[in-house]
């Protein structure tokens, strides 16, 4: 059975045996006769042979392995030590090959050299890299239960730190900037390669595992208020609001100006009151929820009808962009250019500070996350003997439940580390946990602690002696951009709908809670029958609507002859109802679709 | 008695029905979410979990795998031979089932059969039986040589034709009752036997004998009430019901299955609990029009001239007006007397 060879997708040609070509391809390649971006594979079932050669593949590179032995020999080690070879060395001479997915289905991949066998045809530069790139900035994950690791690199991407270099020239929707950065005491090889020191999301914390009169229940945390103080978990955000001329059809275009008092939509002399005369804001200008940020107006929706006075003036509406609600700063910098299509644009970028408030998210690296509930003035901390006052108080309960191991070896590695002042490298896969505990527990012990890194501590509220030792140390902690002061919304009263008169939904819009089906099905079931009516009407689209008694048509109040009229019967005895809005709504629909309904009263 | 009975009974006003279907809801989400696959005993495969409720709600007239379970008469139910008697009586045997191999013969319209004498012991049959079941399909003539059966198409006719002819014959039934795939036969804690099938046909089982008539149990609804009648057809849909939700280690208070299993039957036919039963039936226009095919109740409702009197919950809520359940549905009154004594003061 001959099989078919597909170079990039299209059948070239035909081979006796697929499999023989697939490897005289590779041989090939690996003694540099052909490119070594060319991948092969062979699939037995479809009896077919892919070469791919075309860009846009994933690909990654593993180390050759023949006949069961490693072609990464300790001689080419010897010598890449010596740097007499560098990596593409290896590359060329087919030490080590790119494979890409279609190839990784023919290979046999082994994760360490001891697990190499017969069959195996390649193996991993370092076990480490089974795992991406956001994980291997993380550290000593191997302790740490499975399925924790995709949480891991979940809060690594959402933590705040120097983000880019050039923050104050960039202009991004919405960014934060840590204050404090500092490098993890414990790194990893991918951590120290991508310099990731140069721009560290996070800050290495001092950790205890107590409670704290019950402040941190669950995943709740303490915070020291005199460490908040001097900058840790502080952060600056900064929020970008854009704008842009834009154009319309008929010549019309936007304006950037103090909108006029007679615009449409006019907001009031004092929400302009901080622009300057270009229509934009002043840098360095505190500015609070309701300010507006840049003035624009825009031409009407509509061509103006023709009166008896001739065309009317055309009234543009006031399109500027406010502050959003709930949030505050300063602005921080404007920038003003061009567009492609040459209308002018402007970017205002307004910085707030965030220092860390009980509501905001931290986590460590080992998926332990928790929101802070209290801060606490430094005097009321515990503390130790020699006046150690930890930065966090973290519950002891969310350890051993969630097996995260990798986090209590950073307590006890970092402890160890900063006593002497070192870094500490702790690449996943490239530690042993016991060694780690009798190595750096014997660094413990000679500075006079506990080589388990428990401690005596003192109350700092009653000044007296805890019955047990508490485990404390070091943790790298990144501080997560969830934060309240971006979430938190209240509604007593605030803005309804055009089109139902039921309440905005949403914190933008300063909406209010959905009382939905479910819900409303709750009350139903409770019959409380009362509190359903106040939800559904009165918080809601309560709407007083007069009904014809003659007819069961809906009418109106007439104030100039101060009575009720039913404008289908002409009658004036009409009654008062109230209804939700929606339901006035619903009656409105009806008739539009020729449909006549009527409301019978009865009293009660 | 009295005293137990009133403890039970639900307070007047009270949202039995919501109460009901949040009772049942909100296991059925967590059924959702652990579908699980258990080893049907006895090789009877049922459907199980939210898939079968959703069945039962729904008054399909065709389950998925309809079952029975047959308790047989107290003389015999303790005699294994009597009962696989039985038992042979039962599983559908097809023609199929009882040759080694077959070929066909378009040209001449001749499909020759060879007989597994084994099967045919196994059941019981003989080559006569398959002579005659044949012959029922009509058109045939049939003959027997030892092993071999030759039928022949007695009707001159297209290839399509013939090819119908012969699935007729392969698919035609030799013994057995029509409907069950399968039976198996099954001991009891008390040394009784029962048989189990898959697929039924109460009617047809209630002519055999030795079956005790007033003991067949099936998970089909309809069948129960074509036999039995709609007050067993309730009791099957509610023990349905819950049995499905037990199986999955949830529990539900059987009152709350009982309102839903009565709901589908009061009327004396089986309603399925969506648009086109229960609810499509409600007397609000409002509320059959907030539930679903909005437009098409609007406007029936209007042509008939329809007039809602706000009842029920849905319309209520629509307008805003208090609901009539719970402390809705109490309302003060004041005697006429009351009234006079308070003018006079």
């Amino acid at each position: 059975m001959k099989s078919g060879i597909y170079l990039d997708g299209r059948l070239i040609g035909y081979t006796k045996s697929g499999e023989e070509f697939a490897k005289e391809v590779r041989r090939n390649r690996r003694l540099g006769l052909i490119s070594g971006e060319v991948n092969v594979a062979y699939f037995k079932k479809l009896n077919e042979v892919y070469v791919n050669t075309d860009r846009g593949r994933v690909r990654s590179p593993y180390i050759v392995v023949e006949n069961g032995v490693s072609t990464f020999t300790p001689e080419i080690k010897e010598r890449l030590a010596k740097k007499e070879i560098d990596f593409n060395y290896l590359v060329r001479h087919g030490v080590i090959e790119y494979l890409d997915a279609e190839e990784e289905e023919n290979a046999l991949i082994a994760v360490r050299e001891d697990a190499i066998t017969q069959k195996t045809t390649h193996l991993q530069i370092d076990p480490v890299s089974i795992l991406g790139l956001t994980m291997n900035l993380s550290v000593m994950n191997e302790y740490d239960t499975v399925g924790k690791h995709s949480l891991i690199s979940n809060f690594t991407k959402q933590a705040q730190g120097l983000y880019a270099i050039n923050f104050l020239k960039r202009y991004d929707p919405r960014a934060f900037l840590l204050y404090y950065p500092q490098r993890p005491i414990i790194n990893s090889v991918a951590y120290r390669a991508l310099q990731m020191e140069k721009h560290a999301t996070g800050q290495n914390m001092v950790v205890a595992l107590s409670t704290y009169y019950g402040y941190n229940m669950k995943d709740a945390i303490v915070l020291n208020r005199a460490a908040v103080d001097r900058g840790l978990g502080r952060s600056e955000f900064f929020r970008t609001y854009t704008d842009e001329e834009r154009r319309y059809p008929g010549g019309q275009q936007d304006k950037f100006m103090v909108p006029p008092p007679t615009t449409e939509g006019y907001l009031g002399e004092h929400a302009y009151a901080k622009l300057s005369e270009d229509g934009i804001i002043e840098p360095e200008l505190p500015i609070v929820d309701g300010d507006v940020v840049i003035g624009k107006i825009s031409p009407p929706r509509f061509l103006e009808e023709q009166t008896s006075f001739g065309v009317a003036v055309e009234k543009n509406r006031d399109n500027s962009i406010m502050v959003r609600v709930g949030e505050e700063g300063v602005v921080d910098s404007i920038m003003e250019s061009e567009t492609a299509g040459a209308t002018r644009i402007v970017k205002v970028r307004v910085r707030s500070e965030k220092i860390p408030e009980a509501g905001d998210k931290f986590a460590s690296r080992h998926a332990q996350k928790g929101v802070v509930a209290l801060i606490v003035p430094q005097a009321d901390m515990p503390f130790t003997k020699d006046g150690i006052v930890p930065d966090m108080l973290l519950n002891p309960h969310s350890l051993p439940s969630r097996t995260t191991f990798g986090h209590m070896l950073e307590m006890l590695m970092g402890k160890a580390c900063s006593l002497k002042g070192e870094y500490a490298d702790g690449t996943t896969f490239s530690t042993e946990g016991k060694s780690l505990v009798d190595q750096y527990g014997a660094i413990l012990e000679q500075s006079g602690f506990d080589k388990f890194g428990d401690e005596e501590f003192y109350d700092g509220r009653t000044g007296k002696k805890f019955n047990a030792k508490i485990f404390n140390g070091v943790v790298y902690y990144h501080k997560l951009w969830h934060m309240v002061s971006l979430k938190l919304q209240v509604r007593a009263r605030g803005p309804v709908q055009i089109l139902t008169h039921q309440p905005t939904e949403g914190k933008p819009r300063k909406g209010g809670l959905r009382f939905g089906e479910m819900e409303r099905d709750a009350l139903v079931g409770h019959g409380a029958s009362l509190l359903l009516k106040d939800r559904m009407l009165e918080q809601s689209d309560k709407a007083p609507i007069w009904i014809c008694k003659n007819c069961g048509a809906v009418g109106y109040y007439d104030y100039i002859k101060n009575k009720p009229v039913c404008p289908s019967c002409g009658s004036n005895d009409l009654e008062m109802v109230e209804i939700s809005y929606a339901f006035k709504l619903l009656l409105d629909e009806i008739k539009s679709l020729h449909i006549n309904p009527k409301i019978k009263l009865k009293s009660e | 008695m009295t005293q137990g009975k009133k403890a039970l009974s639900a307070v007047p006003g009270e949202a039995i029905g919501t109460v009901a279907a949040q009772s049942i809801g909100e296991p059925s989400t967590q059924m959702m979410l652990r579908v699980f696959h258990s080893a049907g005993v006895s090789s009877v495969i049922q459907t199980r979990g939210l898939p079968r409720m959703i069945e039962l709600a729904d008054a399909r007239k065709r389950p998925r795998s309809p079952i029975m379970h047959i308790y047989l008469e107290d003389s015999i139910k303790n005699n294994y031979e009597k009962v696989r008697s039985i038992w042979r009586k039962l599983e559908e045997v097809k023609v199929s089932n009882l040759i080694s191999s077959y070929a066909e013969d378009f040209r001449t319209g001749v499909m020759t059969l060879t007989a597994d004498r084994e099967r045919l012991s196994f059941y019981e049959l003989t080559m006569k039986n398959i002579h005659s079941s044949i012959e029922k399909v009509g058109d045939v003539e049939v003959s027997i040589e030892g092993d071999e059966i030759k039928v022949k198409t007695s009707k001159k006719a297209g290839i399509k034709a013939i090819r119908t002819k012969f699935v007729n014959v392969l698919s035609a039934r030799v013994s057995g009752v029509h409907g069950i795939n399968k039976a198996v036969i099954q001991q009891e804690d008390d040394g009784s036997f029962t048989i189990a099938t898959s697929g039924s046909n109460m009617l047809e089982l209630m002519n055999i004998e030795g079956v005790d008539k007033d003991h067949i149990y099936c998970n089909d609804p309809f069948e129960v009430a074509r036999a039995y009648g709609i007050e067993a057809a309730r009791n099957i849909i509610a023990n349905e019901i819950i049995t499905t939700i037990n199986e999955e280690g949830l529990t539900v208070g059987f009152r709350h299955v009982a309102l839903v299993a009565d709901t589908m039957t009061f009327t004396g036919a089986i309603k399925s609990v969506g648009r086109h039963g229960v609810a499509g039936e409600k007397s609000s226009v409002l509320a059959k029009a907030a539930y679903e095919e909005t437009v098409k109740h609007l406007v029936s409702a209007s042509i008939f001239g329809e007039s809602d009197p706000l009842n029920g919950v849905a319309e209520n809520i629509l307008i805003g007006k208090q609901v009539t359940v719970g402390t809705g549905y109490v309302k003060l009154m004041v005697k006429k007397e009351d009234i006079k004594k308070l003018k006079e003061k």
